[in-house]
């Protein structure tokens, strides 16, 4: 073998295609070349778009119009600045990997969404690009269908908010792999008192014993027919059903949506807003056994309590909003970054901070920073991800990158790989073509 | 046990035979690395190709292919002084690294060609013209029996001077499913486990598909008498035998009764209708049930809904009126029992106001040439091209110059837009108001390989010469339309049999070609002359296929073997039922009639036009919701496919304790509430309820306990809710069986 790692395709096709029986389960059809780094991953996804000038690529020496509001700050790594308005992340800068050299061509919310959900471009820029069963999957759907987690737990879990603009943004679902592959979805908001998993919640006329009289009798009745016996669909479904009843009389994956178990100096440490006790319910799922989490930054893509994208429209206050917006990202990432930490699950959790694109450059006229796809950041840390590295540099005005290359399907291989996933393992869609699951290279510069 | 297995395949080729003389680059080296998998879509194939060497797909241009190997790269790839220094060899039996992994050892056949056709120069053929001009593959479709569990497979190349060659070692194989049997370089199938799959065999251009079957040694079945009534049994129970499969009995009167309703109608036969028919002595009482419930509206509504999900009948880019019009266009054509190729026509040449003209709504919705013409071929023909718009279709006949000549149809189509007030002036794909479809007699498809317009070219038919400003979609209207068109009385009778049967002859049942062959193509055969010997007519072939015993079959037998085959219909099909057949019976169940948003109460899910549009929040209300969570499609595919019944945790919680289905059991007045009012009696309403939802009366255990639980409760009503929440979540229910 000299030494060659024996991939998939040589196990599959040595000697043409199918010579060696073609048997192995999909599973190991889909093990990467790499040791899994991370158990799994948070996807925080920062909606709208953040500036990378206000953030991880400060440029303190730029004319006014493209330094902006702030100043720039020092961080923990030698000659590496962030925006004055993140200390905390700048003083822990030596715990993560910034890219800052990512770029596409999508300048719309809907179609650059998708892009950074699935790491798949949009055949067309199209601000309301339409979903269908013709997109491609989310990143947490392949990983239920190719690597799924434990049973009785969810693989891949997302919250607190369908994210869209004028209509729904593509990629947060299963697509073609089918609804089985769909993430269990909270659309509830954790920071309220009375947050909890409707599906896991019995209706007010529903206690537990009627629930179990009812299955006593709905057993009478599937007793009758031969149907269980013989009928794998039946089986099917019976299976879903015992989960479901499980799911909903015990105790153990609900208890993941508890977040009254945590700490006050936990819980305050996120923060109490809905984004930031959505940092902590990821952790706590993730605890439980999911291997994707999708945390939602915000509903819709701007304006007061939501998204990044200051244009400046119609007189925003854009100092305000980054006011806002600010202090939470330098909140909650350190928040739980630390608490991952502490609980010893960072080495094994890769957690990845990134946005479907940033801003302009300039301050536009309207006093606010537009669409900028051509360079932007992301934060990866731990799972793999190399501790105080920054990969790639962007130009003077943070315009265009200068050093390194990375695309959004790269940033998708490089989280399949950290998974111990192979990125060019197949899936199939709904014409049975066959696609690889990432169609880029994983970034090995920001892999340990 | 990976790595023993690559030494043993190593070793295998240690013995084999010497190479002729010259080799031949196209005969061998191109089916060297065909054979190799070098030039498949995952590998060098690959449209970027990979690691910087890209050979065409499946070497459908060896001419190009012979100048990437022996000029590209400053010629690194291939070393004619020293011949086993050349990359490809290196690459190939991993001297060094390659991603692809080793593909040959250096004591193969393999590495034997490619090596003696670099020493000697790396020259193209010296006998240009040579051509492949078939493949013979034997056996064709062999059946083994236990304890029989391999055989050879032999191929022979016709080439076009009239040679033949044995090209069994240079032949790539693949099998189309995973775990059934494995192949050995030599041509050898061996079983892996007891089943069914196809192999494909493929030499250069040809590709040959084998079925191959492993049965158990199982005792040949005693096949039911009198079963001559319909061919379709003929068919159906000789491949059987074939395939010692011992057919399910036929199905009892009440699941008859129940799965007609539901495949015709897709409702549930009602509890007065459930009495009648249970009641009635007739021998031909199920034909005469066939031919009733084909007459009735519901039929036609149902059906629509089916084409509708097909024709892409869907509120953002129609509006409302236009679904509304489309929707009771294509119930009208399915009630009138309009031949399907003249109801195909009315929509391929539509033109007009797409309100006054309801079939122009096809082209409405769909505004881009070649999506028109990837819908049509898929609707209409059965055949998915979408590959071919990029390479040579790599499974299949269709190359990209049928795809842009076939696209060349449907570039003539233009949109008058008399008003649009959509709601999201960002929304291109929105329209709300008329508009016409109309064609020009200029509009062109550029082929991207040519670089000039393409000619219109039906797939697989010969076209005739068009003048420039020929009205092409009445042409292809017509070629469509023709009795004589080969492919589509094929793709409809196939979508019948789906419909009905659960899967396609061929399935998936859009998707012919020669490599995915059908299960019973004599069947298939005959089922295409049966719809053309009924003037093309819907009702007639429904009607054809459901009085066979084979549609009658039960779903359930006591033989294992019977219940673990899936392909050739030896019982019947066990499916979930489809989201608007669930919800409107669990509405007729309970009599509670359920609201879809913007419609009047009382509508069924099957009458609703269409759903709402997809991707906006806030439009849906929980009827909507419920709907799409058990896969009601949202019509932006051509494909049944886009229907989903897999099942899911979701349904399983919505079924439980989901606001639509508690809401239902609930509700003060629903059946429970009308019968407690009326006084009657438990027994009498477990009667009742069991006619209702399952057309069946209880058996005497279920009917002691059931009684037993409802008389003991402190709760008489809630006690009910108990009764029938367990019947809405029983098997029997949730199932067409």
């Amino acid at each position: 073998m000299n030494g060659t790692p024996l991939s998939r395709r040589a196990v599959f096709r040595v000697g043409g295609a199918g010579l060696l029986g073609l048997t192995y389960p999909q599973l190991l059809a889909a093990r990467a070349k790499h040791k899994a780094r991370a158990k799994a991953v948070i996807f925080l996804h920062q909606w709208g778009g953040p500036g990378q000038q206000e953030t991880f690529d400060p440029k303190p020496d730029a004319p006014d119009n493209v330094r902006g509001w702030y100043k720039a700050t020092q961080t923990k790594l030698p000659g590496i600045l962030f925006g004055e308005r993140i200390p905390k992340l700048a003083a822990m800068a030596d715990k993560f990997t910034v890219i800052r050299c990512l770029q596409h061509t999508m300048k719309n919310h809907n179609s650059a969404g998708y892009y950074s959900l699935t790491g798949v471009a949009p055949a067309t820029d199209d601000q309301r690009l339409r979903d269908s069963l013709e997109l491609f999957p989310a990143y947490g759907s392949i990983v239920d269908k190719l690597a799924p987690a434990a049973k009785g737990v969810a693989s891949f879990v997302s919250f607190p908010h369908v994210i869209a603009d004028g209509s729904i943004t593509p990629g947060q679902h299963a697509s073609f792999l089918g609804k089985g592959h769909n993430p269990l979805f909270v659309n509830q908001d954790p920071s309220r008192p009375d947050f909890r998993l409707p599906e896991l919640t019995l209706p007010e006329n529903l206690n537990v014993e009627r629930l179990e009289n009812r299955t006593d009798l709905l057993k009478i009745i599937d007793n009758q027919s031969d149907l269980l016996e013989s009928s794998l669909v039946a089986q099917g479904l019976d299976e879903n059903y015992q989960k479901a009843v499980t799911m909903l009389t015990s105790p153990r994956f609900k208890q993941a949506f508890d977040l009254t178990k945590e700490s006050k100096k936990t819980r305050d440490a996120y923060g109490h807003s809905t984004y930031g006790q959505s940092c902590l319910l990821a952790r706590r799922v993730v605890e439980a056994g999911a291997k994707f989490v999708n945390v939602y930054y915000a509903r819709s893509i701007g304006g007061t309590g939501n998204g990044w994208d200051y244009h400046g429209f119609r007189g925003e206050n854009v100092p305000a909003r980054l006011d806002e917006l600010l202090p939470m990202a330098d909140q909650t990432l350190p928040a739980l970054l630390n608490d991952l930490e502490e609980r010893g699950m960072l080495e094994s959790t890769l957690v990845v901070w990134v946005g479907e694109f940033w801003r302009t450059p300039k301050i536009s006229s309207n006093g606010g920073r537009d669409h900028w796809p051509q360079c932007y950041c992301a934060v990866l840390a731990g799972g793999g991800a190399k501790k105080g590295a920054v990969y790639g540099a962007s130009d003077r005005i943070g315009a265009y990158p200068t050093v390194g290359q990375a695309r959004p399907e790269d940033l998708a291989a490089t989280m399949f790989e950290a998974l111990g996933l192979d990125p060019d393992s197949e899936i199939h869609d709904k014409l049975n073509r066959p696609l690889p699951i990432a169609r880029g290279k994983p970034i090995r510069e920001v892999l340990d | 046990m990976v790595r023993f297995a690559l030494v043993c395949c190593a070793a295998s080729f240690v013995n084999s035979s010497a190479i002729a003389a010259d080799v031949s680059f196209e005969r061998e080296v191109m089916a060297v690395l065909s054979r190799a998998g070098c030039n498949s879509g995952a590998c060098h194939g690959n449209l970027n190709g990979k690691g910087g060497l890209k050979l065409t797909l499946r070497g459908e241009d060896a001419a190009l292919d012979l100048a990437t190997l022996t000029r590209d790269m400053l010629a690194r790839r291939t070393d004619r002084n020293r011949p086993d220094e050349s990359l490809i060899l290196l690459k190939a039996t991993g001297g060094v690294p390659h991603e692809g992994g080793i593909r040959f050892s250096k004591l193969s056949p393999e590495y034997a060609i490619l090596q003696d056709w670099i020493a000697r120069g790396c020259l193209p053929d010296a006998t240009a013209g040579l051509s492949l001009t078939r493949l013979d593959v034997s056996p064709r479709n062999p059946i083994l029996v236990e304890p029989a569990d391999r055989f050879p497979v032999k191929a022979v190349a016709h080439f076009s001077d009239g040679s033949t060659r044995d090209v069994t070692g240079l032949c790539a194989f693949e099998f189309t499913s995973t775990g059934i049997a494995s192949i050995t370089p030599a041509g050898e199938v061996i079983r892996e486990q007891t089943g069914e799959t196809v192999l494909l065999v493929r030499y250069l251009t040809e590709m040959v598909p084998i079925r191959i079957v492993f049965l158990p040694d199982r005792p040949m079945p005693e096949m039911p008498l009198s079963l001559t009534k319909s061919p379709i049994d003929r068919f159906v129970f000789a491949q059987l035998r074939e395939m010692r499969l011992q057919p399910a009995p036929l199905a009892a009167d009440h699941i008859f009764l129940r799965r007609a309703y539901l495949d015709l109608l897709g409702v549930l036969p009602t509890v007065e209708e459930a009495k009648a028919f249970l009641a009635d002595a007739d021998p031909n009482k199920r034909e005469k049930l066939i031919d009733a419930l084909l007459a009735r509206p519901e039929f036609a509504e149902f059906w629509a809904q089916k084409w509708s999900d097909l024709l892409r009948n869907e509120v953002k880019a129609l509006d409302r009126k236009g679904v509304a019009v489309f929707y009771r266009w294509i119930a009208g054509e399915i009630a009138a029992d309009r031949p399907l190729n003249e109801f195909a026509r009315d929509i391929l040449a539509a033109r007009g106001s797409t309100y006054t003209n309801p079939p122009a709504n096809f082209w409405r919705a769909i505004r881009d040439p070649l999506q028109r013409s990837e819908s049509v071929a898929q609707v209409f023909l059965g055949i998915r091209v979408g590959c071919a718009r990029c390479h040579n279709h790599p499974f299949d006949r269709w190359t990209i110059d049928d795809y842009y000549g076939f696209a060349a149809f449907f570039s003539r189509i233009e949109y008058r837009v008399e008003e649009n007030n959509k709601k999201d002036k960002l929304d291109k794909h929105e329209f709300v108001g008329e508009q016409w479809v109309l064609a020009n007699r200029t509009g062109e498809m550029i082929s991207p390989r040519t670089k000039l317009a393409a000619k219109p070219r039906f797939l697989g038919a010969a076209t005739p010469e068009f003048a420039a400003n020929e009205d092409r979609l009445a042409a292809l209207a017509d070629w469509v339309a023709s009795p004589e068109n080969a492919f589509f009385a094929r793709a409809q009778v196939n979508r019948i049999w789906l419909n009905l049967m659960g899967r396609g002859l061929v399935d998936p049942n859009d998707d012919f070609r020669a490599t995915n062959p059908a299960t019973n193509p004599e069947l298939l055969d005959w089922l295409v002359a049966d719809f053309k010997a009924g003037g093309f007519r819907l009702k007639h072939s429904i009607k054809s296929v459901m009085l066979s015993d084979t549609y009658q079959l039960a779903a359930t037998s006591r033989e294992a073997s019977t219940m673990g085959d899936e392909l050739h219909h030896s019982h019947a099909r066990i499916a979930p039922l489809k989201a608007e057949q669930l919800l409107d019976a669990l509405a007729q169940v309970t009599e509670v009639p359920v609201q879809y948003t913007g419609y009047p109460l009382g509508l069924r899910a099957n009458q609703v036009p269409a759903p709402p549009q997809s991707g906006r929040r806030d439009v849906s209300g929980m009827s909507e919701r419920f709907l799409k969570a058990f896969g009601k499609p949202d019509r932006l595919l051509t494909c049944e496919c886009e229907r989903s019944d897999d099942p899911g945790l979701l349904q399983a919680f919505q079924m439980i304790t989901g606001e639509m289905v508690n809401g239902l059991v609930l509700t003060p007045n629903n059946r429970i509430g009308r019968l407690l009012a009326a006084g009657k009696s438990d027994a009498e309403m477990l009667d009742e309820f069991y006619l209702a939802a399952l057309s069946r009366r209880p058996s005497d255990a279920e009917a002691t306990k059931l009684l037993a639980y409802v008389a003991s409760a402190k709760d008489r009503r809630a006690a009910w809710e108990d009764v029938l929440w367990a019947l809405l979540n029983s098997k029997e229910f949730l199932l067409r069986r």
